[in-house]
């Protein structure tokens, strides 16, 4: 009847789960409660749940992504203590613990704390930039949030229910194969991961689409703002590479589950093909995350440097060529695995050259600050913090793209410090720098910047702290996902890495300080004109929060930096508005269909893993009859009334206009 | 989204957006390209068996079939064309062609290369002696 599923999945015997995974729910039971009792049930259905408006879905997306950076972050505080006390002794983890903490932190950190971040801030920023009403498929998008959101439940599930896999974030076979992972770890990991697919997968769809056919009159290729590019760019490899993901799971799942033997030791199975298809997924997923952080490097420093950026048109191809060349390097992820010297080679100096237009960006960057005047706001403090971390990381990938020293420090510690020097320094510090940059845009307020320059001073100086001890270690012979070790050398430097960790903490707390006494200052941090940062692109053309609607009429782009050009005429020339006039808006309805989806895929994800098989069906029966009452759907638009437009937009224009009075007075 | 339609320009339209011909028309480029499909499958099947023409260039004319059978295919069914309305198309199309020939044609070399590391299998047995 429940296929594996009885008591012994709740680890009783295991304090730090069971303790974690109550607090959590008790939490979770909290704010229920008091969302119910307070009566905002139906304001949560109506207006976020249910919402296919992409600033909400936005949202949204950066809300999962920062309670899933808490959750591996905890994960992230566990190893790095368990390294420094478990010197010639067990620690406080034990090891099977202590395996499922490293690749749940791992696939974490990139599947539901990067990954919805990135997206989040391309959902809710693209279509304001391209000065659109909507992103291409609404409904669509609602669907690719929730079924995010249900990968990341199922990972968090098996914290209580059952166990995580043990194998690392790509969880290679051979141990992951039944015979060696006969548990549910594995299945929990790889059935999240095939559902969040689906929801990337269809956030990337959407997103090419809306760049592509959906952008405003004049907003040609190249007029669109960088972070438009890098989406773009970032989209494409998404569309083209998660199927490659989703089918290497796919067949890991068949040798689980039907007894298969396309990676297994025996019957003819090969494991080295599982590498090889998960690394040509894998390479392209480092540029899926870090484009859009360039993207939003790129409008942050123009912004703050009060220029436009440097060398647009070679920023534009540098993009480019990174999305093409991101397919040609995959290999540089296993040099070790013996395809010889001439394999080898060609894929080195491929990854070697993908850095060059990497290098052209930064030169872009530092050349857009020449000359300009800078001013040293939070986004841009996070902007620079990137520029000097993202070099460091970038030149110790060059580094291990050198086969012959990849093959001394290929799985140390060395490499473990390169991809959080990149991915930190840069995909987590771009997403930093757009929230601070674009919180205002989404709700209409401010963020005390002394508690985010705190933030950002404590995360950076952290970061070092923690990490160069780590490339020390590795440079001293330590291998990564180590439960204990005997070599007393290591020791100083894990203490060190330890002590980073408390100050990143410290970083992360300070973030969280910065929110809460934001919110309560709200008032006095309003932005009342839509443009706090004095920025450059058409985001800012509207008011903050812009309405539901976005624009109330589409703008007319006449050259890149399309709101700054805007600026300038209305200067140049002091129109005079007369009152314009306004039409009715057709939006999107609200739906439900995505967040229906995401609990069949749910109660099917979960059957899936504990062979549950009626449930199985269930599940599948109602996603299919929730996608066939949406395809027969009779209503999918709402009018917005022209007088509606005009009230709401009247506003926003008096403060505009004083705005726009007020600059050309000085 | 109906404030949408006019910012797209002729220049891009989507696949089932093209300009509207009669039903009649459209039915004739559909049969077209079933008649072209079957044909190009029934001359496969039958140069696959027969001794009609020289034996060795049988591989080479099924390579040049089945990619004739692809051309039918996106020019009657995928609607692929040349014209300035389809550069998206194009562009989309060359895209996914050329990611499939990287990963496909890096894999087969990839694992191709993947004992070159290793001694031959004689040395390895005699290394077990």
């Amino acid at each position: 009847m429940l296929g594996k599923l009885d008591w012994s999945a709740i680890p009783f015997d295991q304090p730090i789960p069971l303790v974690a995974g109550a607090i959590v729910l008790v939490g979770i039971l909290a704010v229920l409660i008091w969302v119910v009792a307070k009566g905002h049930l139906p304001y949560l259905w109506h207006e976020w749940i249910t919402s296919v408006d992409h600033k909400r879905i936005g949202v949204m997306y950066i809300l999962l992504a920062s309670v899933m950076l808490l959750r591996g972050g905890s994960d992230a505080i566990m190893m790095r203590i368990q390294q420094a006390v478990a010197y010639q002794s067990q620690g406080f983890l034990p090891p099977e613990h202590y395996n499922q903490i490293f690749s749940a932190h791992g696939t974490i950190m990139i599947f539901f704390v990067a990954m919805p971040f990135v997206i989040g801030l391309m959902n809710l920023i693209v279509p304001l930039q391209l000065g659109v009403r909507d992103v291409a498929f609404p409904t669509l998008n609602s669907v690719g949030f929730w079924l995010t959101a249900t990968g990341a439940l199922l990972v968090n599930l098996s914290l209580v229910v059952g166990e995580f896999a043990r194998t690392g974030w790509l969880a290679f076979p051979p141990l992951s194969e039944l015979s060696y992972s006969p548990g549910v770890g594995v299945d929990y990991y790889a059935w999240s991961l095939q559902i969040s697919g689906v929801g990337t997968l269809v956030a990337g769809i959407n997103l090419v689409t809306t760049v592509l056919k959906l952008r405003t009159k004049g907003m040609n290729y190249l007029r669109m703002p960088m972070f438009c590019w890098t989406t773009l760019a970032s989209n494409l490899l998404i569309v083209a590479a998660f199927p490659i993901l989703t089918a290497t799971l796919a067949m890991l799942l068949l040798d689980r589950y039907l007894g298969f033997h396309f990676f297994t030791n025996e019957a003819g199975g090969n494991i080295m093909m599982f590498m090889n298809l998960i690394w040509a997924w894998g390479h392209p997923e480092v540029y899926i995350l870090v484009l859009p952080a360039f993207g939003i490097f790129s409008e942050v420093v123009s912004t703050f440097s009060g220029k436009a950026l440097f060398g647009y048109r070679s920023m534009v191809l540098a993009t480019m060529a990174i999305c093409v060349i991101s397919f040609m390097v995959w290999l540089h992820h296993f040099f070790t695995m013996g395809a010889g010297p001439d394999v080898n080679a060609i894929f080195g100096i491929a990854s070697m050259i993908i850095a060059v237009p990497t290098g052209v960006k930064i030169y872009n960057w530092l050349f857009t600050m020449y000359g300009g005047r800078i001013r040293f706001a939070t986004p841009m403090l996070w902007a620079i913090g990137f520029m000097v971390t993202f070099i460091v990381g970038g030149l110790t990938g060059v580094l291990l793209a050198v086969p012959p020293a990849d093959f001394m420090l290929h799985n140390s510690m060395f490499l473990v410090a390169h991809f959080h020097n990149v991915i930190i320094g840069g995909v987590l510090f771009g997403a930093f720098a757009g929230f601070e940059y674009w919180f205002p845009k989404a709700f209409g307020f401010r963020l005390d910047e002394r508690w985010g320059k705190l933030a950002f001073w404590f995360t950076f100086l952290g970061f070092y702290v923690t990490f160069v001890p780590l490339y020390v270690a590795g440079m001293l012979g330590m291998t990564r996902r180590m439960q204990h070790y005997d070599v007393a050398e290591w020791r100083p430097w894990m203490f060190v890495a330890a002590a980073g960790m408390a100050v990143l903490s410290i970083g992360v707390i300070c973030q969280i300080v910065q929110i809460v006494v934001s919110i309560r200052n709200r008032e006095a941090l309003r932005d009342r004109t839509g443009d706090p940062w004095d920025g450059r692109s058409l985001e800012w053309a509207t008011s903050s929060p812009p309405p539901v609607f976005n624009f109330a009429f589409h703008p007319d782009v006449r050259g890149e930096d399309a709101y700054w050009d805007m600026k300038t005429r209305a200067q140049q020339q002091s129109l005079e508005h007369e009152a314009p006039e306004y039409h009715d808006i057709e939006m999107p309805r609200n739906s439900p269909t995505g967040f229906i989806c995401a609990f069949f895929a749910t109660i099917m994800g979960f059957a899936l893993i504990w062979h549950i098989w009626w449930m199985v069906i269930l599940g599948g029966i109602g996603a299919f009859a929730t996608f066939v009452v949406f395809a027969w759907r009779d209503h999918d638009e709402y009018v917005i009334p022209a007088e509606e437009v005009a009230a709401i937009d009247r506003i926003n224009l008096e403060e505009r206009r004083s705005l726009v009075s007020m600059a050309g007075a000085v | 989204m109906s404030d949408q339609a006019h910012t797209r320009t002729e220049h891009d339209i989507a696949p089932g957006d093209e300009e509207q011909h009669s039903v009649g028309e459209r039915v004739i480029g559909y049969v077209v390209g079933l008649g072209l499909a079957l044909l190009l499958t029934a001359t496969s099947f039958f140069i696959a068996g027969t001794d009609l023409v020289w034996q060795p260039s049988i591989p080479v004319a099924l390579i040049v079939l089945a990619i004739a059978q692809m051309g039918v295919h996106l020019v009657f069914f995928l609607h692929i064309t040349t014209g300035p309305d389809n550069t998206n198309n194009v562009l989309a199309l060359a895209f996914g062609a050329m990611v499939v020939f990287l990963v496909v044609g890096g894999t087969v070399w990839i694992m191709g290369h993947l004992n070159q590391n290793m001694p031959p299998m004689d040395q390895i047995m005699q290394m077990h002696r």
